[in-house]
């Protein structure tokens, strides 16, 4: 479209200010209750944020300390008792039975604490009783060769 | 219900009367709020962010309105400012390289516009404006539309009466050197 030049000088340089923008229908008159509606909703998360500030220092604190006990607590967990298990087997390997020569230590280690206890009670059991002829001759029989009993009688 | 704007400060600054004094203050100044930054912006939805930024700055902060200015400069000082840093946002969005003009992206937002009714020399004459440098643009908007005196904007925009002037003038000179320039082609 071709525009003449006059065309311009009576459009603008005149008094008329002519406002080419439009609104939505209505707008003027529903802005008011919109602008409520956001004031209320910033108020609410202000509110919100308000009670953040106020607990931050104590969440702060309660995050630091169990971070703490993470920090300390992993590094436990994953190598020093990985490592005591890594001793046990180690000696195992090289000194399979203890010095009585009579049960692996690692065997000890997997023993149950039920089963620990209910062995250690059999124990006081036959060590309060009174000791048998037939105990007696068992004991003999198993640490003792012919040789030893016949030497000792 | 009318105020004065001494009353109506006053009523904004108390506890009792502060949502009553706040909705006169939004029927009284929105649209003239309103127009002030669309012509900054040119988008309507923008505008009605601005806005009601403008609104919820007000409401947030009246109680440390020390009253050296009206409560008119004070409002269109925050208007203002807010829509400079929209357009400053904006710019850093855009993807328009520095050699094309500035404000490229919202002489494309007025082509886009659907609440732009003007005909094709009024869009011309939009599209000369937007080739001004923004505080220019904002200068001989509120001079030319607005009709507002000179002491008034240089109180809003914190400028000097003849510096305004000037920039008016050189405002009006590249416009119509702008629309001299289209018509030749």
């Amino acid at each position: 479209m071709k525009i003449k030049d006059n065309d311009i000088e009576t459009r603008f340089s005149g008094n008329k200010r002519d406002n080419p923008f439009r609104v939505p229908e209505n707008y003027f008159e529903n802005f008011a209750e919109r602008l409520e509606v956001r004031i209320r909703k910033e108020q609410e998360v202000n509110e919100k944020k308000s009670l953040y500030i106020i607990l931050k220092p104590f969440l702060t604190m309660a995050a630091s300390f169990v971070l703490i006990l993470l920090v300390l607590y992993i590094p436990y967990r994953k190598y020093y008792l990985a490592e005591s298990r890594n001793i046990v087997h180690y000696k195992s390997d090289i000194d399979s039975f203890d010095s009585a020569g009579s049960i692996p230590r690692a065997l000890i280690s997997n023993f149950s604490e039920e089963q620990f206890m209910s062995a250690f009670s059999d124990m006081e059991q036959t060590e309060s009783g009174t000791l048998s002829s037939e105990n007696l001759a068992d004991f003999i029989a198993a640490n003792y060769n012919d040789y030893e009993i016949a030497a000792n009688n | 219900m009318e105020l004065n704007e001494k009353d109506l400060i006053a009523g904004l600054k108390s506890e009792n009367g502060r949502e009553q004094a706040f909705q006169i203050l939004v029927n009284t100044y929105q649209q003239r709020l309103y127009w002030h930054i669309r012509k900054i912006v040119m988008n309507h939805d923008d505008t009605d962010d601005i806005l009601q930024n403008v609104f919820i700055k007000v409401w947030n902060n009246v109680d440390g309105f020390r009253e050296d200015s009206s409560l008119f400069t004070w409002l269109f000082k925050i208007a203002t400012n807010e829509s400079l840093t929209h357009l400053q946002k904006e710019r850093k969005h855009s993807t328009s390289s520095m050699s094309e003009m500035s404000n490229q992206y919202l002489a494309e937002s007025l082509e886009s516009d659907v609440y732009f009714e003007g005909d094709e020399i009024e869009r011309k004459f939009q599209l000369a404006i937007l080739q001004l440098p923004n505080k220019q643009r904002i200068v001989f908007n509120m001079k030319y539309f607005d009709e507002m005196k000179y002491e008034q904007i240089s109180k809003v925009l914190n400028t000097s009466v003849g510096a305004l002037k000037a920039s008016y003038h050189f405002a009006v000179k590249k416009i119509e050197e702008f629309l001299k320039e289209d018509h030749t082609r």
